[in-house]
């Protein structure tokens, strides 16, 4: 059989036994799951080791001993394993934390801060150009908790939240819409043509386990979620 | 119980077992409807669109096996622009999952380009492969190149490699490309290529992305965005090159009108409720 | 030199002289050394972050049969686990474009990744029928733009409504757009003020040290 189709079936196999998790918590599931994370992890183990391999290791065999330290640091992190050597993994945490929140701030300042400051500076000659200053304005404002919620800030409070309601507000659409496409997007490789009747097939037999399954109590039934 | 108080109390099981129907239906019985380009995807495409020949970009692929159905189409329509244009790029990705799905585009980019496209591995274009670290190896990438990553994805040494011949830093790119799905990495691009380098970005994120990178657009610190397949659907359409993207965006037809009638039930039902002083 | 130098001084002064030379490098020139030690100090940081990627899955792998040895509650699942991890770490250290390894990962992980990032799809539509409410003035827009926003990403929306498009791509163009602008600007005051925070040593939360025992380790 064509690595592609035997590929597209055990999708589907797959993807179903992830799927019967919304029926209730059951075997088959937790199974896929179990081997989701294994299969994962895995993964990411041996990605990130030849990462290591041809960006360390390999650099040191070429002669360039500085890297020796990323070696070192990276193996200090087992320190982790035991508490009485925590301390020792503090140091690559050190770099990481150090380094990242370096860039992240000399970087968020003129993108983050400064730029979209800038551009908040519109002429206030259109209705957008108002909503937009006045809007930013408030939502700025509103995460200011020095400041009692009373008076004319009540105001400026409310206002803040009306614009923020309505970012999330979008964002939750758009957010349904998404979540529906990934669905779709599983659903077009589970229907392929290629493969449709097979998963009708495994449809069947998960169900069928299930209905024996709950009928012989040996899953339980979820009543209320 | 009463027919309000059934529904009210309705088993979410049964809207699973109906959403499901609704998702899988159309695409078992495609209806393709007319479809308005968004403002957003207009100006990402015009920007693409504007990148002169010869020109080199950074292109990052932030796809993983759950978000490449929607954005994997419109990113092979990227690549296949980029490509057609005689543009070059330089592609890496920051998730391990992301590194395999890149390759995968561009493979799928390459076997679609017209005979005779300058496209060659190295030359026209590269993987770098996975960087880690997150935004630090981003800020690490562009401003060493060399020191980040020693090959390729295929384990070429990056010294051998024609594409990137005296350039090791994003000074030599012309745009950013910035295709991060789910990640949530646009303001990765944004804060350590785009506006430190002076250099021009756009790119895709997924549908529920596309308000919080909002503000990066009304800035100009972003030339527009591909919004999920929708935005995938929408650069098919503009760079008249048909895909999957069109057929699954018309499939959230019927879902997001099932969402849109069980919301107006379901408010309908507390506002008798509470007409009642039930609620 | 007492624990406390090596083990939580010498730490916090290393990331303050770490973040602190990033910074500087970014606003103003600096000697070569300094720029070559920040360049180095940025390909460290890629490599001690794939090393904690594949720590965390020694982390998990030891939960697991720690699971297994001990027989705790259905322990026979992580047996799946196990097995899993192993043939997969197996054929990609032969090699990460092994014909194997790529196969298992496309055929198994991705699709059921997939499947389980999209269940949240059930659970929200779930979740809008039973709660969504406009119980109050707060919940209506946030329901009202909700509603706008998704009925103009689905085509079949504009076509009910044609008003839908240009009204949401409003919506979502300036008031939300301000709105998360707010939260950008808040976001970016954060990071800043947790970077001075623990740069001064105030916050020692990276290092495992909560405020309340700040004295001991």
């Amino acid at each position: 059989m064509d690595a592609e189709i035997l590929g597209l079936i055990a999708g589907s196999l797959v993807s179903l036994g992830a799927y019967s998790v919304l029926i209730g918590d059951n075997p088959i599931s937790r199974i896929t799951e179990n081997i989701y994370m294994g299969i994962l992890g895995g993964y990411i183990f041996a990605v990130n080791w030849d990462f290591i391999r041809k960006n360390a290791l390999s650099k040191v065999a070429e002669g360039e001993f500085v890297y020796i330290i990323a070696i070192l640091l990276s193996l200090m992190l087992l320190g982790r394993l035991k508490a009485k050597y925590m301390w020792i993994s503090r140091y690559p945490v050190v770099l990481t934390v150090g380094v990242g929140l370096g860039l992240a701030m000399r970087t968020t300042v003129m993108a983050d801060f400064l730029g979209q400051i800038q551009a908040t500076v519109l002429p206030l000659n259109s209705f957008n150009n108002i909503v937009m200053v006045i809007g930013t304005c408030l939502t700025a404002a509103y995460f200011i908790f020095t400041t009692q919620e009373s008076g004319v800030y009540k105001y400026i409070h409310t206002g803040g939240r009306v614009f923020l309601l309505c970012a999330f507000g979008v964002t939750y659409g758009q957010t349904v819409s998404f979540r529906m496409e990934l669905v779709i997007g599983r659903l077009v490789a589970m229907l392929d043509p290629r493969v449709s009747m097979i998963t009708y097939a495994f449809l069947v037999i998960i169900v069928v386990i299930l209905i024996y399954g709950y009928k012989t109590n040996k899953i339980e039934w979820y009543t209320g979620r | 119980m009463s027919i309000m108080d059934r529904l009210l109390n309705l088993d979410p099981r049964i809207i699973f077992v109906l959403m499901f129907i609704a998702l899988a239906f159309p695409i078992l019985n495609p209806v393709i409807l007319p479809m308005a380009i968004q403002d957003y995807s207009q100006k990402a495409f015009d920007f693409s669109d504007s990148i002169p020949e010869g020109s080199i970009v950074l292109f990052e692929g932030g796809l993983n096996a759950a978000t490449y159905p929607q954005g994997g189409p419109g990113m092979v329509v990227q690549i296949y622009h980029m490509l057609t244009k005689g543009v070059k790029i330089v592609l890496f990705s920051i998730g391990t999952e992301q590194n395999v799905w890149t390759m995968t585009a561009i493979e799928t980019a390459l076997d679609k380009l017209p005979a005779g496209t300058p496209a060659e591995n190295g030359v026209n274009w590269v993987h770098l492969g996975y960087i880690a670290g997150g935004e630090a190896g981003v800020g690490s990438l562009v401003n060493d190149i060399r020191a980040t990553v020693s090959a390729d994805y295929f384990g070429t040494p990056i010294d051998d490699i024609p594409l990137l011949e005296g350039i090791n830093d994003a000074t030599a790119f012309s745009a950013v490309l910035w295709w991060g799905g789910s990640e949530a990495s646009i303001g990765y691009g944004v804060r350590q290529v785009s506006v430190p380098f002076d250099i021009p970005m756009t790119g895709m994120c997924t549908t529920n992305e596309v308000p919080n990178f909002s503000p990066y657009i009304s800035a100009g610190q972003l030339q527009g965005l591909f919004g999920g397949v929708r935005g995938s659907a929408e650069y098919e359409f503009l760079l008249s090159l048909p895909g999957p993207a069109l057929g699954q965006a018309m499939a959230t037809n019927f879902g997001g009108l099932l969402w849109m009638l069980l919301v107006i039930l379901g408010n309908v039902l507390y506002f008798i409720q509470r007409m009642r002083g039930e609620a | 030199m007492s624990d406390r130098v090596y083990k939580i001084q010498l730490p916090i002064f290393l990331t303050a002289l770490l973040g602190i030379l990033m910074v500087l490098e970014h606003f103003f020139p600096m000697p070569d050394v300094v720029t070559n030690f920040n360049i180095t100090t940025r390909s460290f940081v890629t490599i001690v972050s794939a090393a904690a990627l594949m720590l965390g899955i020694i982390f998990l792998t030891i939960a697991h049969v720690r699971t297994i040895s001990q027989k705790k509650s259905e322990w026979y699942y992580s047996i799946f686990f196990i097995v899993s991890l192993l043939i997969t770490i197996g054929l990609g250290l032969i090699g990460i474009r092994n014909e194997s390894f790529l196969w298992i990962y496309n055929n198994m992980t991705a699709p059921i990744g997939a499947a389980l990032y999209s269940l949240t799809a059930f659970y929200i539509t779930s979740a809008a029928y039973r709660v969504f409410r406009a119980r109050n003035w707060s919940a209506a827009v946030l329901l009202v733009c909700g509603f706008i926003v998704l009925m103009m990403l689905i085509p079949i929306g504009a076509i009910i409504f044609p008003p839908v498009v240009p009204i949401g791509e409003w919506i979502r163009s300036f008031p939300s757009s301000a709105g998360f602008r707010g939260m950008i600007m808040g976001t970016s005051l954060g990071i800043m003020g947790l970077g001075v925070r623990v740069f001064t040593g105030r916050q020692k939360e990276h290092l495992g040290i909560r405020e309340e025992r700040a004295g001991g380790e």
